[in-house]
């Protein structure tokens, strides 16, 4: 495999530009990340102080393997809902290392109202349940929650993707021999207490775990019993009278050894063994990405430089480099792994679509996962395009992509418009993990063209009405339609619904797909096969 | 995950910062580049430090090791959060020096006791001998019952963890 | 001393009433002179080395493995149902029992070692001493052993102070105390006769001159049982620990000629009037003033008998099975050199860090150096328990030099690269002993731990030492191995990252 010759003038103005700009947009990421991960009212960090309980991520990193990777994913989840009472949607959702084995850790916040689930909770436990039952990945659960947040029951209890999902989930995960453990820390009230239940394995805390349907408080109004948290749920009664935990703890750090050495008593299920080779580093300093991608959405730019700046040794093995050029597809290694990647350089048109049609099959039939880096407006328009069947190939792409059995993972590098989002891997496509970067945008059209489009159709009202066009009213119109939809374009919109699994910085990319890529391989690979393709 | 080790009555603690293109880790915060491990299966080791070569022996005990490094011997015991968490770092223990049997018991769960008092006399190899508590506090549990065995190592008191204050 | 087996071996078979490294040693001789040899030992004991490494064993029963080792009469038993003429008793154990000895030559069989008479006399130290004094050999001014205390009190104020008080009967340093006035001196009286009583059954006391910081010189010595007796040098035994030898040397450090001849010649004429058969080893106590007191004669092979092979080129115990065969003493007094220095270090299962006191553990490790100037005396095997049953003596380090600071060098270095682990040993301390600037100045006495005690103790590690040795067990732990070692990739190239 060859290095890609980069074209990049580091000295440039425009280079400069865009890395001030991009630099901006990260260390804005940075900020509201920070905030979303320590910034809590005083008195509720005193509370966690006063029960001797640490910080979740403290507890996470006590859990962890020392010096191997945490793929924290959706830290910003729940950014823009709830006035922003719910930072990083009241949970931690990662993947890393416990006792040498990839497992995924979710935690619940007890900083944010008792560790209480918002509806956006509950979808980013039910997405991290999904991704553990997709790469079978072992779950860790660092349980301290009140429970669902009654005032929003309506939105995280009765649906089908809402809190019934979770356990769910749990059951299928168990059946499937993926192993599940909880640690007890604090309360797990409620649907919470399902959690511990439901795993397979669980150790609570002495003193400050328990584990209970209702509350004393709840248990008082129900029945006028008088009872305390220890006698009704406490580590004692669970472990020695219920059943319903199996290891009592003296601390937390013992709860976490006893964790850790549970882990390391469960079996390895067989990996799927994808072609790889020794990791190398990129010749190109990822750093520059910061430089290439544009401080305008409507800017072009290669992909090729982005490639070069993700993957080993910045070597890439094209595939048609002369056909079809607005779509470059081509292997690579990502930290050794073997992948097949396609990345946008414009719109996509007949022969870019065939092509990345055929290199996906490529992809499937040489067992090589996929990556997908988007920065697509969509398919060509046209008559001419039309004629040329431009949907039909659009399907063949969407028809591929979607029944490829190789692992798939995009990465939303800038702009994703219109129907580029589906061949191109967008959420509804269960790629196995989405990541986005801060200047990343996503909707059916741009802000611009929607404000433009919208701006047409009020003009054309008004004359159809009365005549005259109110060229005032139709800036006005066209500037709120254009805010409104930036605010929903943006990526931080985007991953405050978990339309992702997280913002990470572009430099992070490597290391995001690093780890995606080889948990991935905890899954067999699905069946072959496609449906019909529309010739 | 932080190793926590007992060399000589302190408790150090030993991490893994990196693993590649070394072995990298740390000793109470203290860097160290690990080279060239030696697997040798006859207790004989050396292993690259810092770019200095050591030699050593090893022996791994109960619930530690033992290492043989520049003709001296040392025993290192594992501390466990369950010891920690109960005794607050190891120092609130008891512990019995050799194997032996309990003469006399001085203090009962409950009791304030000062740094130095004898919590529990024991006999062994025919020598009465006096174990006192490791710091002031307060008595938790008392573990020995006396004319009854019990072997090295046994923790035969505890002091309740120090109060948070 | 290896040699091919005898044309025509003094005994067929012999029985080693006695275990561990001493029994292994014996073993190595007969094996040497073509003579099988017999193991005894406890159930506990049935896979040690000494039973290894003999031609046959017998199991011998007893309460303890200590009780049975010191069963004359099953003992006598087992050596005579299976056919063996002559018992080597080693040290310890019953080694120094006339009743033993006696019961040994009864059943007809040889025992290796003095006869049974000679035993019970120099194993009284009262009558020994007295002995000596009748014989020409020094003795300090003492007061004879008697229960009367108030004559005890008034004879031993006749002699003056410091005085040594100890039970008459004893040994092993029990009821043993100074006494440097005349006002201390009855309640030590009372105190010792009274320790007597307790641990000998016996409640007579004996008083004698203390020699300040006395240093311990021994004199290896064999008869013929018929008046003749040569000697084959002295030994230093003066670092002791709770009265007991931990380092031991041949010959003794800077001892002038004419007085190392002078205390020679006492232990030989000590030795022929006795009549004295096989070996035995005259030990004196030496006074900085040059003036020497007979202490005791032991009539059995010493633990530290290496150090006098290692300067002579002799083998004691094939001198010993000879002399019991009833061969003549192979040589003329003049005919026997010495050559060089030797030191010999007493591994112990022991804490010097906490007076001493016996260790027990499983030794999990052993790797002894070897060299031709070495010799690594021991029955240890991995995986060995090490219990409170026996002595906490686990094995002897014996390194021969030219001279005494080549000796010494050699034995630190070899205790350097000696690795027993699992148990605690004192094998660290021996190297600072040597090491320590007075011993190699040959300032010697039997305080001499106590008297460098601070010196001695081991320093605290320096924290580039401590990172290594933490380094070093860490990695040793299986988990925290697989966790540096075991990660896979990528995210051991990875390493720490957070996004």
């Amino acid at each position: 495999m060859s290095r890609l010759q980069s074209s990049i003038n580091t000295a440039s103005a425009d280079f400069r530009l865009n890395e001030a700009h991009n630099r901006r947009l990260v260390a804005e990421f940075r900020a509201k990340q920070e905030a979303a991960r320590h910034s809590r009212p005083q008195r509720d960090l005193d509370r966690l102080a006063r029960q001797q309980k640490m910080p979740q991520r403290k507890r996470i990193e006590m859990l962890l393997d020392p010096g191997t990777p945490f793929l924290e994913l959706s830290s910003l989840a729940a950014n823009m809902a709830y006035g922003g009472e719910s930072p990083s949607a009241s949970s931690i959702v990662g993947i890393g290392m416990v006792s040498g084995r990839e497992v995924m850790i979710r935690a619940d916040d007890p900083t944010v109202k008792g560790g209480a689930w918002y509806p956006l909770t509950v979808k980013k436990i039910v997405r991290a349940l999904d991704i553990a039952m997709e790469n079978r990945l072992p779950v860790v659960h660092l349980c301290d929650s009140a429970g669902g947040f009654l005032q929003l029951q309506s939105e995280l209890f009765p649906d089908r993707y809402m809190g019934g999902r979770i356990f769910r989930n749990q059951s299928l995960l168990s059946k499937m021999g993926v192993k599940q453990l909880a640690l007890v820390f604090g309360h797990c009230t409620a649907g919470g207490a399902y959690i511990p239940g439901l795993s397979d394995y669980s150790v609570i805390v002495r003193g400050t775990g328990a584990v209970f349907l209702g509350g004393p408080p709840l248990v008082k109004a129900a029945t006028g019993e008088d009872v305390t948290v220890e006698e009704l749920g406490g580590a004692e009664m669970h472990t020695s009278v219920s059943g319903t935990c199996d290891y009592p703890a003296d601390s937390e750090e013992h709860a976490i050894e006893i964790g850790r050495d549970i882990v390391s008593q469960w079996d390895r299920l067989p990996r799927w063994e994808a072609q790889r080779e020794a990791p190398e580093e990129p010749f190109y300093d990822p750093a520059e990405i910061y430089g290439i991608v544009p401080d305008d959405i409507k800017k072009a730019f290669d992909m090729r430089e982005i490639i070069a700046r993700i993957v080993d040794g910045s070597r890439f093995h094209e595939y048609k480099p002369n056909y079809g050029t607005t779509l470059v597809c081509g292997f690579a290694n990502i930290w050794g792994f073997k992948v097949g990647i396609l990345a946008n350089n414009g719109v996509l048109f007949n022969d870019s679509s065939i092509k990345g049609a055929h290199f996906i099959e490529l992809c499937n039939q040489n067992n090589t996962p996929l990556v997908f880096l988007q920065n697509i407006t969509g398919y060509m328009v046209g008559r001419e395009y039309e004629r040329r069947g431009i949907t039909k190939d659009g399907a063949k792409m969407i028809m591929a992509q979607s029944c490829s059995r190789v692992p798939k993972f995009t990465v939303m590098c800038n702009g994703s418009f219109g129907a580029g989002n589906y061949g191109m891997c967008g959420r509804a496509f269960d790629g196995r993990f989405l990541f986005s970067w801060p200047n990343h945008q996503i909707g059916v059209m741009g802000g611009d063209q929607a404000a433009n489009t919208l701006a047409e159709v009020k003009a054309n009202q008004m004359k159809r009405n009365g005549g005259t066009v109110d060229q005032s009213a139709i800036d006005q119109l066209w500037e709120e339609t254009r805010k409104a939809y930036q605010e929903q374009l943006s990526a931080y919109h985007s991953t405050s619904e978990l339309w992702d699994d997280g913002i990470i910085d572009p430099l992070d990319t490597r290391n995001a797909l690093g780890v995606a890529i080889s948990a991935s391989l905890n899954a067999p690979l699905g069946p072959p096969g496609y449906g019909v393709f529309r010739f | 995950m932080v190793l926590k080790l007992d060399l000589g009555g302190s408790v150090h603690h030993v991490t893994i910062l990196a693993r590649r293109p070394h072995l990298v880790l740390s000793v109470d915060g203290r860097r160290h580049v690990v080279q060239d491990l030696d697997e040798a299966s006859d207790g004989r080791r050396q292993l690259t430090l810092d770019g200095k070569l050591i030699a050593f022996a090893r022996a791994g005990s109960a619930d530690g090791a033992i290492v043989r490094l520049d003709g001296r011997s040392f025993a290192l015991h594992r501390r466990d959060a369950a010891e920690a968490s109960a005794a607050g770092g190891g120092a609130n223990v008891v512990r019995a020096p050799m194997p032996g049997t309990v003469v006399m018991v001085h203090k009962r769960v409950g009791d304030k006791v000062q740094r130095g008092e004898t919590v529990v006399t024991i006999e062994s190899m025919k020598l009465q001998m006096k174990l006192d508590a490791p710091r002031d506090g307060e008595i938790a549990e008392i573990a020995a019952h006396e004319g009854e065995g019990f072997d090295k190592d046994a923790v035969l008191a505890r002091l309740a963890a120090p109060a948070e204050g | 001393m290896m040699t091919a087996p005898d044309d025509n071996p003094p005994f067929r078979k012999v029985l080693i009433a006695n275990r561990g490294e001493i029994a292994c040693r014996v073993i190595r001789t007969l094996r040497e002179m073509g003579i099988a040899s017999v193991a005894i030992h406890h159930p506990v004991e049935a896979r040690a080395r000494h039973v290894r490494e003999a031609d046959q064993a017998i199991e011998i029963w007893g309460e303890t493995p200590v009780a049975a080792h010191l069963d004359i009469a099953q003992i006598v038993e087992a050596a005579r149902g299976i056919g063996a003429d002559a018992i080597h008793p080693g040290y310890g154990f019953l080694s120094e029992n006339a009743r033993f000895a006696r019961a040994v030559a009864e059943a007809g069989i040889t025992f290796i070692g003095p006869d049974a008479d000679t035993i019970a006399l120099m194993g009284d130290k009262i009558w020994a001493r007295q002995f000596a004094a009748d014989h020409g050999v020094p003795v300090a001014p003492s007061v004879m052993p008697t229960e009367d205390l108030a004559e005890f009190t008034r004879q031993a104020t006749q002699i003056g102070f410091p005085l040594l008080i100890k039970a008459a009967a004893g040994g092993g340093g029990k009821g043993m105390s100074i006494v440097r006035s005349a006002e201390e001196l009855e309640g030590a009286a009372r105190h010792a006769a009274s320790e007597a009583q307790r641990y000998f059954g016996d409640g007579r006391v004996y008083a004698e001159l203390f020699v300040e910081r006395p240093r311990h010189i021994e004199v290896q010595v064999f008869g013929d049982g018929k008046g003749g007796a040569i000697h084959l040098f002295e030994r230093e035994c003066s670092v002791q620990r709770r009265f007991q030898k931990i380092i031991e040397e041949a010959p003794a450090a800077n001892l002038p000629a004419a007085l190392r001849d002078e205390i020679c010649a006492s232990a030989v004429r000590l030795a022929a009037a006795a009549n004295y058969r096989n070996a035995g080893t005259v030990e004196y106590i030496l006074g900085a003033d040059g003036r020497f007191f007979f202490l005791e004669m032991n009539t059995r092979l010493q633990v530290e008998h290496p150090v006098t092979e290692m300067i002579t080129g002799l083998d004691l115990v094939r001198l010993q099975i000879e002399i019991a065969a009833g061969r003549d003493l192979p040589f003329a007094q003049d005919e026997i050199t010495a050559n060089g220095h030797a030191i010999e270090c007493r591994i112990c299962a022991e804490d010097p860090e906490r007076e001493f006191l016996p260790e027990t553990g499983t030794v999990l490790h052993l790797d002894a150096p070897q060299a031709a100037y070495l010799r690594f005396e021991n029955a240890l095997d991995r995986g060995q328990r090490v219990t409170a049953d026996f002595d906490p003596m686990l094995a002897k380090l014996v390194a021969h030099g030219s001279d005494r600071a080549g000796a010494t060098r050699r034995a630190i270095a070899a205790l350097h690269d000696l690795a027993l682990l699992g148990v605690k040993t004192n094998i660290d301390y021996l190297a600072r002993v040597l090491g320590h600037p007075a011993f190699a100045a040959g300032e010697l006495h039997t305080g001499f731990v106590t008297q460098h005690k601070a010196e001695l103790a081991a320093a605290e590690p320096d924290e580039e030492t401590r990172d290594k040795i933490l380094i070093a067990a860490a990695l040793g732990l299986r988990d925290f191995r697989d966790l540096a070692l075991g990660v896979p990739e990528p995210h051991a190239s990875i390493g720490h990252w957070r996004n």
